[in-house]
C-alpha cells in the first residue's frame, strides 16, 4: 500500500510541469496576431502541436532570431515555437522548415507558405489617411506585386498598399511600418480574406482557440 | 584491453563535459550567427560585440560563412543535427507517435541510430550522454560530501518498475491532450532547452523548477532516484536494451568480495552478486573501482546468474576449508 502511495505521488510529481501548465494557463493569454505560425507549419494549431517535439532546432537555426517559445503562459503550447512579427518578422529563408525533424516545419516553397495574410487598419495607415506617401511595406516585401501592391486613388491622393491573395503572411511589413500603432497585422487567412482587406473595424482580438 | 577498460570512467567523463559544453557553446554560436547575419558590428552592444568576436576568434579555422556552415551542428540531445545527421531521441518519436497517433517516417529515421545503439548496448545514453546525468552525478557527489558532513541525505528505496508506469502514464497523456508529454518533463529535453533559451533568449522557463527539484529529490530521498525510478527515458531504453549484447561481467576467479563496486554503483545494482540487469547504464564506475580487475565488458545476451563469493575472498577460502 504504501508502495502504491509512493508511486502515485512520484508519477504526479512527474507530471508537475505539464499539469500546472494545462491548469494554471490553459489558453494562450495573447493576441493571436501577435503570435504567428512558423513557415511550412502544419495547417491548425492542434495538429501543429501533435507533430512538434519542442527541440528548439527551428529558433537556433533562425538567422533574424525572430523564432521564439511559448513559455508557461502559452498552455498546452508551451516549449512550441511562433513568431512574433511586431518585434521580428520571419525572411522566408527556410532553414527552419530544413532543419525540423518532425512533420511540424515541412520543406515549402516559399510562395505556398502559409503564416496567414496581412491586413492593413485603413484608418491609421499614413497613405491611407492622406498623411503623405509611405510605401515602407512594399518596398520591403520579399514576394513583391503578388503580395502587396500600390494602388493610385484619386480620393487619397497618393498611392495606397492594397494586400493582394499571393502574401504569404511573413510579416515584413508589421516589422517595418513606421506608424506606431501598427496598422498592419497578421492574420488567420480565413479571417482575413482580401474581400474583408482594409475594413477598419477595431474589435477585441481574438485568442488563439485549443 | 583490461588498462583501457579502467579508464573508461574517465573517457566517459570527458565525453559528458564535451556534450554539456557543447550544449552551452552552440547557443552562443548561434547569437554569432544572427549578428552576422544582421550585418551591423558597429549597432552591436559591448556584451553582443565580445560574443561576436569571441565566437569569430574560435570558429574562424573551420568556417568560412558562419551563417550557413556553422548550421551543420546544431540542437540538443533531445534533437539535433550532426553534419547533416539528423538525430532524435527515441522517447521523443514514441512522444510523437503517441500524441499525433501517426507515423512520420523521416523523423522515425533520425531516431534509428540512437535505436539500435541501444538495443546493443542498453542504457549507455544515460550513463554517457544524456546531459542531465552530468549534473545529476554532480550532485551524487554533493550528497557523498553531505553524508561525510553528517547532513542527512538519501537513503530511501523505491521500486525500480515504477519508471514503466511513468512511460505508460506519459504515453496515455500525450494521445489524450495530442502534446508531447515528455518533452515537459524529460531531463534532457529541459537541459538543452533552458540552456538555449536563458542565453539566447529571455532567461530560464519553468522547466529548471522542476529539474531543480528532481536534484532535490534526488539529495533528499532516494539516490539518482530520478533516473532510476521515475525517468520514463530510462524506462524505454531499459526496455530497447532488454536483451543488449554488451555486457559488464564479474570474473568470479579474480573477486576478492570487497564489494567497491556495489557501493560506487550510483544506479544502486549489485555487481557483487552478478546482478546488472538492464538498468545498467554502461558507465563503468565498478570497473575503474575494482581493485583485482574482475569486472570487464562481455558479449552476452543475458547476465550470468550469480556465480558464488569471489575467489580471492574470505567467503570462498573458508567454504574450500
Amino acid at each position: 500500500m504504501q508502495k502504491v502511495t509512493v508511486g502515485l505521488g512520484l508519477i504526479g510529481f512527474s507530471s508537475l510541469p505539464f499539469v500546472l501548465s494545462k491548469f494554471l494557463f490553459p489558453k494562450v493569454l495573447v493576441d493571436a496576431h501577435t503570435r504567428i505560425p512558423l513557415p511550412g507549419a502544419l495547417a491548425g494549431q492542434d495538429a501543429f502541436l501533435e507533430a512538434c517535439i519542442g527541440c528548439g532546432l527551428c529558433g537556433e537555426v533562425c538567422p533574424p532570431d525572430c523564432i521564439k517559445f511559448h513559455s508557461v503562459d502559452g498552455g498546452f503550447a508551451s516549449n512550441t515555437p511562433y513568431i512574433d512579427p511586431s518585434r521580428k518578422a520571419c525572411i522566408l529563408c527556410g532553414y527552419c522548415m530544413e532543419i525540423c525533424p518532425t512533420e511540424a516545419l515541412t520543406v515549402t516553397d516559399i510562395r505556398e507558405v502559409d503564416m496567414g495574410t496581412a491586413q492593413i487598419d485603413q484608418v491609421a495607415c499614413y497613405p491611407w489617411v492622406d498623411k503623405g506617401v509611405c510605401g515602407a511595406c512594399f518596398a520591403i516585401c520579399p514576394l513583391g506585386d503578388e503580395a502587396i501592391k500600390l494602388e493610385f486613388r484619386k480620393s487619397n491622393r497618393s498611392a495606397v498598399p492594397v494586400i493582394q491573395e499571393g502574401c504569404v503572411g511573413c510579416g515584413q511589413c508589421v516589422e517595418v511600418c513606421p506608424e506606431p500603432s501598427l496598422p498592419i497585422r497578421i492574420v488567420d487567412r480565413s479571417q482575413g480574406t482580401v474581400a474583408r482587406h482594409g475594413v477598419a473595424i477595431r474589435k477585441k482580438p481574438e485568442m488563439l482557440k485549443f | 584491453m583490461k588498462d583501457i577498460v579502467r579508464h573508461l570512467n574517465k573517457v566517459r567523463w570527458g565525453v559528458l563535459t564535451i556534450i554539456f559544453a557543447m550544449l552551452i557553446l552552440l547557443p552562443f554560436l548561434h547569437l554569432y550567427q544572427s549578428y552576422e547575419a544582421a550585418h551591423a558590428y558597429d549597432l552591436l552592444a559591448p556584451s553582443e560585440k565580445s560574443i561576436y568576436d569571441s565566437m569569430e576568434w574560435l570558429t574562424k579555422p573551420f568556417v568560412k560563412d558562419p551563417e550557413v556552415e556553422l548550421n551543420e551542428l546544431k540542437g540538443t540531445t533531445w534533437s539535433g543535427t550532426l553534419f547533416g545527421l539528423k538525430m532524435s531521441d527515441p522517447l521523443a518519436v514514441v512522444g510523437q507517435i503517441a500524441a499525433g497517433k501517426n507515423i512520420y517516417w523521416p523523423f522515425l529515421l533520425t531516431a534509428l541510430i540512437p535505436i539500435l545503439l541501444t538495443v546493443v548496448f542498453g542504457r549507455f545514453f544515460c550513463g554517457w550522454i544524456c546531459p542531465a546525468t552530468f549534473i545529476y552525478e554532480l550532485n551524487d557527489n554533493l550528497a557523498a560530501w553531505m553524508r561525510k558532513a553528517g547532513l542527512p541525505v538519501s537513503k530511501h528505496k523505491l521500486d525500480k518498475r515504477l519508471k514503466y508506469f511513468v512511460l505508460a502514464a506519459g504515453i496515455i497523456i500525450s494521445a489524450a491532450t495530442g502534446m508531447i508529454a515528455f518533452a515537459t518533463m524529460y531531463p534532457p529535453a529541459i537541459i538543452g532547452r533552458e540552456i538555449y533559451y536563458s542565453i539566447a533568449l529571455t532567461g530560464f522557463g519553468t522547466g529548471m523548477v522542476f529539474f531543480l527539484l528532481t536534484l532535490f529529490f534526488d539529495l533528499m530521498v532516494t539516490r539518482r532516484g530520478f533516473c532510476r525510478y521515475v525517468c520514463p527515458g530510462g524506462a524505454l531504453y531499459s526496455l530497447l536494451g532488454w536483451f543488449r549484447l554488451v555486457r559488464i561481467k564479474r570474473d568470479v576467479t579474480q573477486c576478492n568480495d570487497c564489494a567497491k563496486c556495489n557501493v560506487v554503483c550510483q544506479f544502486g545494482l549489485d555487481p557483487l552478486r552478478d546482478d546488472f540487469s538492464q538498468e545498467c547504464n554502461n558507465c563503468t564506475a565498478c570497473i575503474a573501482v575494482c581493485p583485482t580487475d574482475a569486472l570487464s565488458f562481455t558479449l552476452n545476451i543475458k547476465d550470468v546468474p550469480f556465480q558464488g563469493p569471489g575467489h580471492l575472498g574470505h567467503k570462498h577460502k573458508r567454504d574450500e576449508a
